[in-house]
């Protein structure tokens, strides 16, 4: 009993100066939903950025010689390439194991040269929603001397399909290699690395090109679950037939990316940061103004024998009550942009008045719509956030209320 | 007297082309500058040059021999073909002024360089492609900073600095040349962090086409264990008659 009337006191002194507390649930409103957005947006784009990444180009664990990673020497080749790929498909973590081979090129159509980089792909795994490729109908392409060959780099140099491309470049001996390819198509990959300088080529192409036997530079492995990363390395780094490799995990061969989506959280905690800034400062001034007008009332209550600490139940629970409203409106706010958006995006250049666009980072291409993804985990850390800040923001009015005495209060 | 001509650094050793016109000896260190002038022109002929050279490229885990001929004339017209291995045999590069073509006789196709692979290794070796092509003088883009008595290995040793606008790689070279031939037999290269990033070794001095030259030459680019590539003169023929038309992309095309 003595708590519903509490409950209802404090909804009542809400509603004392409603302007005001309609202001102060706003405020909090206002600031639970940008968390919610902006936790959302780095979510969305967090994920972009680790399925950009881990989909068609890194993988999620990436197995090459050792060095590798670091010289990008041709030479520097995993050796059994089939067994290899063998003992990887043989792990059950393991949802799908791809071979490759990069090598920087001289190329051209007619006399000029143009920088370019020869990908050796096997058509047949490329062709996957998560392959190089992407489309099978594309992959079917490749081979026996045709390759597909990047927009931008297509763009730069006036390469048609049809057209007959020359690549001149070293191979695995540092004698000179050199072949002639058709272009079977210009293509779009998610992939910046192919788009500005790609040459896909047959991985047998490319073997020829290098005279590398069962070899390539880089086996990437995708697993069925992205959380199995640490375990399915150590599995990988016992068997037998990787002995001699290097297993590294996806943060590992990009330690910027990674470090970037990092910093997309403690983006996000920057921001509920600011939530409870706004919080403290909304209900801090609606309940000391509540209490300072209510002076009188308080006093008496308190001549009349009620208990201090009714009286601090009823200010606290009137500040939680106007953090949990501030933080309910902020929620169905911050619901509303996610049904919105979590299907058709949102594009962050058109908030700027721009044409959506696409950029390369560290081989990724990264595009301005971003699908925001906001968590139950979200709501919840805002909903703490908030009510803790409210039960925080009430300790001067409740001081304010231990120090009244009822006489002197009731005589202001 | 103002027609001054310029040696190439990486070129120099292989393809002998660059011609250095007299210029006034600078007051400072006359004998030094007389030296770095000696050098810039060593290889050079007021004819056209022609050579064989054998270049062994000694990379970690493999060696690589290539053999080749030359050719050059002028300041800026060289042909290098490669006849062994027989993999790479017809592979030739082309220089006329800051153009550099390359001609892969296994395609019938001949490539023009783009800047952005000038500094890509020429053939694979520890020689650029704009080794081949920057023209460079020790005597004119490199000021001397300082002469004296090198220990190791016995000879003098000359102290240059890049002139200021000088475009290129090394910020410093020292040269070191023996006492008694007065030819250079190390040389070392600093780049614009004061780094020692290669050295050059010039040895086995003999007499080839009539003059005293080192007929042996080891780069060696630091920080880089078990990589450098050493370029060996077979044969060397100064002032010798060369057809202009030998260094046209037609010919190029069609030596083959």
């Amino acid at each position: 009993m003595a708590e519903n009337s509490t409950l209802r006191l404090a909804w009542r002194g809400l509603g004392r100066n409603r302007k005001r507390s309609v202001l102060a649930i706003a405020a909090i409103g206002l600031g639970q939903f940008a968390f919610l957005a902006t936790a959302g947006i780095m979510r969305g784009y967090a994920d972009h950025y680790f399925d950009s990444v881990t989909g068609p180009l890194v993988g999620h664990v990436q197995i090459v010689a050792p060095g590798w990673r670091e010289e990008r020497a041709v030479d520097q080749t995993l050796d059994n390439v089939e067994t290899m790929l063998a003992a990887i498909r043989g792990q059950s973590q393991v949802a799908r194991a791809v071979p490759r081979i990069y090598a920087p090129v001289l190329a051209a159509l007619e006399e000029e040269g143009f920088v370019g980089m020869v990908v050796g792909a096997d058509p047949a795994l490329e062709g996957v929603a998560n392959g190089l490729l992407g489309s099978e109908e594309l992959a079917g392409l490749l081979g026996d001397g045709r390759v597909l060959v990047g927009k931008g780099l297509a763009r730069q140099h006036g390469i048609e399909t049809g057209a007959e491309l020359a690549v001149v470049g070293q191979d695995i001996d540092g004698s000179i290699a050199s072949a002639l390819y058709e272009v079977a198509a210009v293509v779009e990959s998610p992939v910046e690395l192919v788009n500005s300088t790609g040459i896909v080529a047959g991985l047998q192409d490319a073997q020829t090109l290098l005279r590398m036997d069962d070899e390539a530079h880089e086996i990437a492995v995708r697993l069925h679950e992205a959380e199995q990363i640490d375990q399915a390395a150590d599995s990988l780094g016992a068997q037998p037939a990787l002995q001699g490799a290097e297993i590294k995990r996806w943060h590992e061969v990009i330690p910027q990316l990674a470090g970037m989506i990092k910093l997309m959280d403690v983006y996000s905690l920057v921001v509920l940061g600011i939530v409870c800034l706004a919080s403290i400062a909304g209900i801090a001034n609606t309940m000391m103004m509540s209490t300072f007008e209510r002076r009188r009332e308080l006093g008496m209550l308190l001549a009349l024998g009620a208990n201090p600490g009714r009286l601090f139940r009823m200010v606290a629970t009137e500040a939680v009550l106007l953090g949990a409203l501030g933080v309910l409106l902020g929620t169905a706010l911050g619901a509303c942009f996610a049904a919105l958006t979590a299907g058709s995006g949102f594009d962050l250049a058109e908030l700027g008045g721009e044409e959506s666009f696409e950029m390369g980072f560290q081989g990724v291409q990264i595009a301005s719509r971003v699908y925001p993804e906001v968590r139950a985990s979200d709501v919840l850390a805002g909903v703490s956030a908030v009510l803790v800040t409210a039960l925080s923001a009430c300790v001067w009015p409740l001081l304010h209320v231990a120090r009244l005495e009822p006489v002197e209060a009731m005589r202001t | 007297m103002s027609n001054r001509k310029k040696t190439n650094l990486g070129l120099l050793l292989v393809l002998q082309v660059f011609c250095m016109a007299p210029s006034a000896a600078q007051d400072t260190a006359p004998a030094a500058q007389a030296l770095l002038e000696q050098f810039d022109e060593m290889y050079r002929s007021t004819g056209g040059t022609a050579a064989r050279i054998e270049i062994k490229i000694e990379r970690p885990k493999k060696v690589r021999t290539m053999q080749m001929r030359s050719w050059s004339q002028g300041e800026d017209k060289a042909l290098v073909v490669i006849d062994a291995p027989a993999r790479d045999a017809g592979t030739a590069t082309l220089r006329v002024g800051s153009n550099l073509w390359n001609y892969l006789p296994k395609i019938s196709r001949t490539i023009r360089v783009p800047p952005a692979l000038m500094m890509g290794a020429w053939m694979g070796s520890d020689l650029t492609n704009d080794d081949l092509v920057r023209e460079s003088s020790y005597a004119h883009d490199y000021e001397i900073t300082g002469v004296g008595p090198s220990e190791e290995p016995p000879g003098w040793q000359v102290n240059t600095e890049a002139k200021p606008g000088v475009p290129g790689l090394w910020e410093r070279v020292e040269v070191v040349f023996a006492r008694a031939e007065q030819l250079p037999i190390l040389v070392r290269y600093y780049d614009r962090k004061g780094r020692l990033s290669r050295t050059m070794q010039l040895e086995e001095i003999k007499k080839m086409g009539g003059r005293l030259i080192p007929t042996r030459i080891v780069i060696s680019p630091e920080r880089e264990e078990g990589r450098r590539t050493v370029l060996t003169y077979l044969h060397v023929e100064f002032d010798v008659e060369l057809d202009e038309s030998l260094f046209s992309l037609a010919q190029l095309e069609r030596r083959r």
